[in-house]
């Protein structure tokens, strides 16, 4: 009776349906992105992961990551020169590069974005505002733009991808008072990137349409076949992502895809997954400042005490790959058969009773916050928690956010006392990750907050930072990354392998930890 | 009738104040630095609080207060802490996807839930009403969110007959926005293809927000016809020789209706604030999805102007179901 009633209902909406389905398998469909999209539209107002796809797409640099392993390539700029003290670089533009609008790229323009980035101090002027005035960028000639920096800053040149190039002439005309044209920019575009924005269709963190810049500078080199339009649609909901590839709704997840959806996406007929190594630490933290984990021996019994190959070969199926320290495995920077912690109840009760008869009082739950829309970090605790009780250490698990946690740990005594969270690749370089983590300087930024502090560890960190001479920075690096996994002050996991769904019509997809594999000019679509 | 329009508008007013001041409050004392969201992931502590000077963040909460009652009152909603835009724009743009949403919702649980409810009490105890009670036990017990992945998997996944999310196909373009309604500027535009495609999309998540509304007014609309179906004007009708559909259908559900109605104007307020699940599982672009992305970022600018919009629709429906129960019985605005 139910099973009749249930073919009736089908057969009354297929009906319903029929007129309407024959006219939408017509019309060729675009590339549909079902990435997050960033808050703003503004490359210099902000920088996070969903805003790489805008920069990739929309905006040029001086220089741009390519690949896996990340190569750092000559994108705007053709050449550059570093003077022997390392404090002038010079660079000099590729001819004929042109914005959007058909006018042509000039070392103005460039001197124009660093100055905007720098005036706005926003996120991405982070890398640069320690060693860099606006006065000190200058154009030497249409061609040649010169950086005077103030000391020696050795990720100088791999941090210069950050910053996209804008039209100064598009953005002029909305300029209000101080604001750089941000209001204007946060919905629309000024840039020279192989695809421009749509802004009539554009609805913040909803759709953004981008077509296809014919006249960009690369001439869409070995991609005989290059996407004309895309549309940007993001989903909010996991569940709902999933199913909408696997229904040919959206032919590309976020680079976050479950593991336990994985196997589902690879069977279904048209669409895949692409698996990655990229460069994403994960990692719990510990507050360092705060008893217990003042303490050496509590640190080292609870980097003993987590589960890392049930967590990473069961509960994450096998995605990612052990991480023993705080640069990914698949960086340089590291020292050479550095050994991971291993998970090891007996060698960590020995540490915890070493901490008890030192007086340390370890009776007190410990607060270990994760991030609520982000299933992994709770997973991860709930695993800890369990073996935890094992040795006698009672784990509270607090559900937060991003922006509740990062904005805690503004000072050391409202930092919780653990949290979990990914670093990502915003630079390839040591600096993204143990220059910032452990060098006490940063206290007070989200990257540095287990508040670790040794004196060495900082010396040799901003020795690494000035130096020119890539050797000695490798040298710096991996001492100073033997030291901090010595001293143990947080917990690393694991290196992420970004899983990203695919529909099968999509091919050209390339990875780069930087951007996640969203440069579209690469990819082709079959229609 | 005027006079009595006139003060329940009043009376909705120091309601509304009180909304804002309290949702200020709430908003600033739970954690969150919206300063260091909008900062970025690789910000140092001196942009941040250069940004909380900015937008007045670091002044005494009491002064940030004031300066909201009186932006708000002037009708200046402030610019959304993430985006930088203004929040009345980002609102307006995705207010009418919410209302056409919960319109059609209100609009399914309406004819179906006095359907129901009628045809339950007409068969009162009999294997109708027990059926009646299953779905609107159900469709009350129900889940939004758990319904919604139900319906996706069985009419999108399994039967592949509806769209999974979203408003539009996007092989067939845009619509030229004229109110924000998909369903009046599809028609507007001439394109019936994209009114069905509209009609397709809003299937399944009005549905599911319909759902527990419909299960509410069949209860009420049951009760309220047994109750008329024992005053004596129904037996003397029915003595008279009144068939049994025509008296109910004219006499009885017309009596009947008046708690029904004020239960559809306070359930059109529920549906919009409880549109957030709905709308997060089917990729609604409206006001609950906005809500969401609020309060992930910790934009307190933009979760306030949601609260506030949302209480505003409340005030204007508890007036207008008022007053249309003066309508319908004007002894109400006689007492």
């Amino acid at each position: 009776m139910m099973h009749r009633l249930l073919r009736c209902a089908r057969l009354v909406l297929l009906l319903a349906a029929a007129p309407l389905m024959a006219s939408a398998q017509t019309a060729p469909r675009p590339l549909v992105w079902g990435d997050t999209l960033p808050a703003t539209l503004d490359p210099h107002a902000i920088f996070d992961v969903p805003s790489q796809f805008i920069l990739l797409n929309v905006y040029d640099g001086l220089y741009r990551y390519q690949g896996n392993p990340p190569r750092l390539e000559p994108w705007l700029a053709e050449s550059h020169t570093v003077s022997a003290d390392g404090l002038t670089w010079e660079f000099t533009l590729r001819a004929g590069a042109k914005f959007h609008d058909g006018s042509e790229i000039t070392a103005e323009d460039v001197v124009y974005s660093f100055r905007r980035l720098l005036a706005m101090r926003r996120a991405p002027a982070a890398a640069f505002t320690p060693v860099l005035t606006a006065e000190a960028v200058t154009a030497v000639n249409p061609r040649t733009v010169r950086f005077v920096l103030s000391r020696p800053y050795a990720p100088f040149l791999s941090a210069l991808p950050l910053v996209a190039v804008v039209n100064q002439r598009v953005l002029a005309p909305h300029v209000a008072g101080d604001d750089w044209g941000s209001a204007w920019l946060a919905a629309n575009s000024a840039g020279s990137g192989a695809y421009r924005v749509n802004a009539t269709n554009y609805q913040p963190r909803v759709s953004l349409d981008l077509e296809r810049f014919p006249d960009h500078f690369s001439g869409f080199a070995g991609n005989p076949r290059p996407i004309e339009a895309v549309r940007v649609r993001p989903v909010l909901e996991t569940s709902t992502r999933v199913l909408a590839l696997l229904r040919g709704e959206i032919d590309a997840t976020d680079s976050y895809l479950p593991a336990d959806q994985v196997e589902r996406v690879d069977r279904n007929p048209t669409t895949r997954v692409a698996r990655d190594e990229s460069m994403r630490v994960f990692i719990i933290r510990m507050n360092n400042q705060r008893p217990p984990f003042d303490n050496h021996d509590v640190r080292l019994c609870l980097a003993h005490a987590f589960n890392y190959e049930g967590f990473n070969n069961v509960v994450l199926r096998g995605f990612v790959a052990r991480n023993a320290g705080p640069n990914p495995n698949n960086l340089w920077g590291n020292p050479e058969n550095l050994a991971p912690y291993a998970f090891d109840l007996a060698r960590a009760r020995t540490h915890c009773d070493r901490a008890r008869a030192a007086g340390v009082d370890l009776s007190r739950p410990i607060e270990i916050h994760v991030q609520n829309e982000l299933q992994q970090t709770t997973q991860a605790a709930q695993l800890f928690q369990s073996d935890l009780r094992r040795i006698g250490i009672n784990l509270r698990i607090v559900p937060n956010t991003w922006p509740n946690i990062t904005s805690a740990t503004a000072r050391a005594e409202t930092t919780p006392d653990m949290w979990i969270h990914w670093v990502s690749t915003y630079f390839v370089d040591p600096e993204n990750w143990i220059g910032q983590m452990y060098d006490s300087q940063f206290h007070g930024t989200w990257k540095a907050s287990s508040w670790y502090t040794n004196p060495r560890v900082d010396t040799l960190l901003r020795a690494a930072r000035e130096s020119l001479s890539q050797e000695e920075r490798q040298r710096l690096y991996a001492e100073a990354t033997a030291l901090v996994v010595a001293d143990s002050p947080d917990i690393w996991v694991y290196n992420t392998v970004n899983l990203r769904g695919l529909s099968r019509r999509v091919s050209g997809y390339s990875f780069s930890p930087v951007g996640s594999g969203g440069e579209v000019r690469l990819m082709s679509l079959e229609n | 009738m005027a006079l009595y329009i006139l003060r329940r508008i009043a009376l909705s007013i120091p309601a509304l104040l009180g909304l804002i001041l309290l949702t200020f409050v709430l908003s600033r004392v739970v954690p969150g630095d919206p300063a260091a969201t909008l900062a970025g992931d690789a910000a140092t502590p001196a942009q941040i609080a250069q940004i909380r000077a900015q937008y007045g963040l670091d002044r005494p909460i009491l002064e940030q207060a004031v300066i909201h009652v009186r932006q708000v009152l002037s009708g200046d909603l402030g610019n959304s802490i993430f985006s930088g835009r203004p929040v009345a724009e980002e609102i307006w743009q995705r207010l009418p996807a919410t209302l056409e949403l919960t319109f059609v919702a209100l609009f399914l649980a309406t004819l179906f839930g006095i359907g129901l409810g009628l045809v339950a009490a007409l068969d009162h105890n009999g294997p109708l009403d027990h059926l009646v009670r299953v779905v609107s036990v159900g469709g009350l017990a129900i889940a939004s969110f758990w319904l919604a992945i139900m319906l996706q998997l069985q009419f999108s996944m399994e039967w592949n007959l509806l769209p999974l999310r979203g408003r539009l196909d996007v092989a067939l373009g845009q619509v030229p926005r004229l109110t924000g309604f998909m369903l009046f500027d599809t028609l507007a535009a001439g394109r019936p293809d994209m009114f069905l495609d509209a009609l397709r999309h809003l299937a399944l998540p009005a549905f599911t927000l319909a759902l527990p509304g419909l299960a509410t007014i069949a209860r009420f609309t049951r009760s309220g016809v047994l109750e008329v179906l024992q005053k004596d004007y129904v037996l003397y009708a029915r003595a008279a020789g009144y068939g049994r559909f025509r008296l109910a259908a004219i006499y009885v559900l017309r009596n009947a209706v008046t708690v029904t109605v004020t239960q559809v104007g306070l359930l059109f307020g529920a549906l919009v604030s409880g549109a957030v699940a709905v709308e997060a599982v089917f990729d609604w672009p409206g006001l609950g999805t906005y809500a969401v992305q609020a309060i992930l970022s910790a934009d307190y600018k933009a979760l306030l102007a949601v609260t506030l919009v949302i209480g505003v629709v409340y005030a204007v429906v508890n007036v207008a179901v008022d007053v249309a129960q003066a309508v319908i019985d004007p002894r109400v605005a006689d007492q």
